[in-house]
């Protein structure tokens, strides 16, 4: 027994670091801790709420969003790291892009922050597009013109809202906010500023033309610093509060979807990445910027000279969610996931192609790589013969032929021979097989895996030293289960798919004019 | 022997006469439940249409009757029911529920906006035995009826509850639990209630909103009531202890220490930093 205590004792003495990973993403907040060796010692998440009180409108509550990140922050602490004694060596962020937050002299919110899925700005984006200068502005800034863009949405205020610019001293993102909370400064990292559409991505200065466009100055956004950076002291109060000391190092760390591509060990062309949430992408990185005459791919900064470049969608897990919602069977009202589990085993029962029922998801229109925001679900090619496995598997096709279609206008500009998947839609197993199928390449999956908190894990210890460069971390990153296509498969989708992007394109004045009814 | 009833009753409506129904107000709960007909009444100046089996809900204070005051032709039971207003209070001295479960169920009660229930039944069968008790005077016929009055209850929150959540997926349920919480932030409110008003059982709920919001369902409340007072704590002109009570803290004392713990600054400090300088 007493030896047992001694040693128990000289652990103590010895002092473990963690890296603590906060990821401030759509619905909630993800609190991650590493140890040194990238192994998950604990994690906490919080749920915020996303309100729309008006139906293009999408906002958070930043203090709200501040409050539950504090919380499930100190769970974890308490929970988890303080217990066994670890020492938090740093805390590094990560955030979904493309928010604005406008503060005024004192820092205080204006209102909530307008998310990424707020489409206000819808006129205020077709009419920069529809110019020459949106054309200068998309080549400069590499973002896309869209409502999304804080860009857009900076000009909707200006043009709508014109009390709250006037007393806006400065726009920020949501963790520009968060971090000015912690620490008392205003900051933007390169990856969340490559993102809002007024940030000059060669240059890495903000935009002259940009910045007329939304009727501001540099002086109102914050510092830009690279993802590495890290910022100054947390303040006393939360030093205290949480129990950590005051040479913990605050990261400011990069966006989510330069952070999933980083933890998904992609780090070379080559190689792309597919996100399948509620909403999807398909991403590469490259060292160069990836030039679209149809301005439809994202170009977003990791560090000085890397580029992550893509194509999101819209439509993902949230159009299959719809549908089982409409048409499944529910033996307990909750629970949506067992029924989607029943459904997706009925699909597993009709042939690749669904026997000639073609879905394309457009329900919540589409950005890349149609851009089409007045663009509608449709099912095509329904003869009497189809029962509802069908529309079931036809829905699964059409969710996935829409992720092939921004992949295949990637692969026009680069190579891929290997693709990495993610998320909880696509990492579904007949999901992640259907994607293999469809690309005719070999996927990665990893399951329950966060690779944005992982990604963010490694930008907090190549920061530290422990590797060399990103580069360096990226090949740390293990490669799990692969999933072979089956070229007999992938054949019989490229029939159908041909349709499937041609009706995309094809049925855009159907889709303009019953937009307009 | 049962004050807290007002009126119970029975009709069978075979001739339509003017100014049979008139729309009125009451102070009672009033429960009208339909045995066969069609009936177009208007709750709180909004028209609905009532068949076979379908309950109407009359919340206290409430507009109800028939927009031309005539009572259409079928066959209706209805019982009016003394209520407390105030939303912390129970359903009355008459009820054996405990008294958590009282106020939980007369919250979900006059929180709710859809007044019409369909298809329940059950409503009118519970109806017709208070009915046969009190006619049939047996014995224990006081608390059997003081019974039923609770089952009527019962089970008009959990159809209700249920009705209320056909969207069938637990972040819409969710959504509409926050708005609830939101709007009464200053309400103490207990598991029970939040859990009635989701339309499920403590343990399912509380499991629920852990899953899906990595907190208990009083620590998110918290985060809630933190986040609103931190707004007000920025406005000069309210002070911390209405601010305390407004977001449903017991006392600036509770407020002040639940503050600090999450954020480090008392309310105090918190406001000294933040205070608009104009």
């Amino acid at each position: 027994m007493s030896s047992e205590k001694i040693i128990y004792q000289e652990i103590n003495f010895h002092i473990m670091k963690c890296i603590i990973t906060i990821e401030l993403g759509t619905n909630a907040v993800r609190v991650f801790a590493f140890d040194l060796n990238g192994n998950v010692i604990g994690s906490q998440r919080g749920y915020y709420p996303t309100f729309h009180t008006e139906p293009d409108y999408s906002e958070q509550d930043p203090d709200q969003m501040f409050i539950t990140m504090l919380y499930a922050l100190k769970n974890l602490l308490n929970e988890h790291i303080h217990p066994k004694k670890y020492k938090v060596a740093s805390i590094c962020f990560s955030a979904s892009m493309h928010s604005v937050l406008a503060v005024d002299k004192n820092g205080n919110p204006l209102g909530n922050a307008i998310t990424w899925s707020d489409n206000r700005a819808k006129k205020e984006a077709q009419k920069l597009k529809a110019s020459a200068l949106g054309k200068t502005i998309y080549t400069a800034t590499g973002t896309p013109l869209h409502p999304m863009s804080p860009l857009m949405k900076i000009a909707w205020i200006k043009n709508n809202d014109k009390e709250r610019f006037k007393q806006t001293s400065k726009f920020l993102s949501i963790k520009s906010y968060i971090i000015k909370q912690l620490t008392d400064e205003y900051i933007i990292d390169y990856s969340i500023a490559s993102a809002t559409g007024l940030l000059n991505i060669h240059k890495i200065k903000w935009d002259a033309e940009a910045l007329k466009f939304a009727g501001i100055t540099s002086a109102m956004l914050p510092d830009l610093v690279p993802v590495f950076t890290p910022l100054g002291k947390l303040k006393k109060a939360y030093q205290s509060s949480l129990g950590l000391s005051a040479d913990t190092k605050i990261i400011v760390g990069s966006s989510d979807g330069c952070m999933a591509i980083l933890g998904d060990g992609v780090k070379n062309e080559g190689k792309a990445t597919i996100t399948i949430e509620d909403s999807g992408a398909v991403r590469m990185m490259g060292d160069k910027v990836l030039k679209d005459e149809k301005q439809r791919f994202f170009n977003y900064l990791l560090t000085e000279g890397r580029y992550v470049s893509g194509g999101p969608t819209n439509n993902g897990g949230v159009i299959f969610e719809w549908f089982t919602r409409q048409f499944g069977d529910f033996k307990n009202p909750f629970d949506i996931e067992f029924s989607m589990q029943d459904l997706i085993t009925e699909a597993s029962k009709v042939p690749p192609g669904s026997q000639g029922l073609i879905f394309l998801p457009y329900l919540l229109g589409e950005r890349a790589p149609i851009w089409n925001a007045n663009a509608r679900g449709v099912y095509f090619g329904l003869n009497i013969t189809h029962e509802r496995k069908h529309f079931i598997r036809a829905t699964i096709e059409g969710i996935l032929y829409e992720i092939y279609s921004i992949g295949k206008t990637l692969e026009e500009n680069r190579g891929i021979k290997q693709l990495s998947v993610n998320g909880s839609f696509a990492n579904i197993p007949f999901c992640t097989q259907m994607i293999a199928d469809v690309f005719d390449k070999p996927v990665h999956l990893r399951q329950n895996f966060h690779s944005v908190s992982f990604g963010a894990f490694l930008v907090a210890a190549t920061e530290m030293g422990i590797y060399k460069n990103l580069d360096e971390a990226a090949k740390t990153v293990v490669l799990p289960d692969e999933y072979l296509p089956e070229k007999q498969n992938h054949n019989a989708y490229m029939k159908y798919f041909k349709i499937f992007e041609r009706l995309s394109t094809k049925l855009a004045p159907e889709f303009a004019e019953i937009a307009n009814l | 022997m049962f004050p807290h009833i007002v009126e119970l009753g029975a009709k069978k409506n075979q001739a339509i006469h003017l100014n049979s129904f008139p729309q009125s107000v009451s102070e009672c709960i009033r429960i009208y439940f339909i045995n066969d007909g069609k009936f177009e009444w208007s709750i709180n100046d909004e028209s609905f249409i009532l068949y076979p089996s379908d309950v109407a809900l009359i919340m206290p204070d409430t507009k109800f009757g028939n927009e031309k005051g005539v009572l259409e032709i079928g066959s209706i039971s209805w019982i009016h029911v003394k209520a407390h207003k105030k939303e912390n209070a129970d359903l009355g001295k008459w009820s054996s529920l405990s008294e958590t479960e009282s106020q939980a169920i007369n919250k979900v009660l006059l929180m709710n906006n859809i007044p019409v229930l369909s298809k329940l039944s059950e409503a009118g069968r519970i109806l017709r035995y208070i009915y046969d008790e009190i006619n049939n005077q047996e014995i224990g016929y006081t608390t059997r009826v003081n019974q039923l009055i609770d089952e009527l209850f019962i089970i008009i929150t959990r159809h209700l509850t249920k009705q209320n959540n056909r969207a069938r997926d637990f972040p819409k349920v969710f959504m509409q639990l926050e708005q609830a919480l939101r709007q009464n932030l200053s309400y103490q409110w207990t598991v029970e209630e939040m859990a009635a008003i989701a339309g499920m059982g403590t343990t399912l709920f509380n499991e629920r909103v852990k899953n899906f919001t990595g907190f208990t369902p009083l620590n998110y409340l918290i985060n809630i009531r933190i986040s609103e007072a931190i707004k007000s704590l920025k406005k000069a002109d309210v002070s911390i202890t209405d601010i305390a009570l407004d977001t449903g803290f017991y006392s600036s004392q509770h407020f002040s220490t639940t503050f600090k713990k999450l954020t480090g600054y008392t309310p105090s400090e918190f406001r000294k930093n933040n205070l608009s300088r104009d």
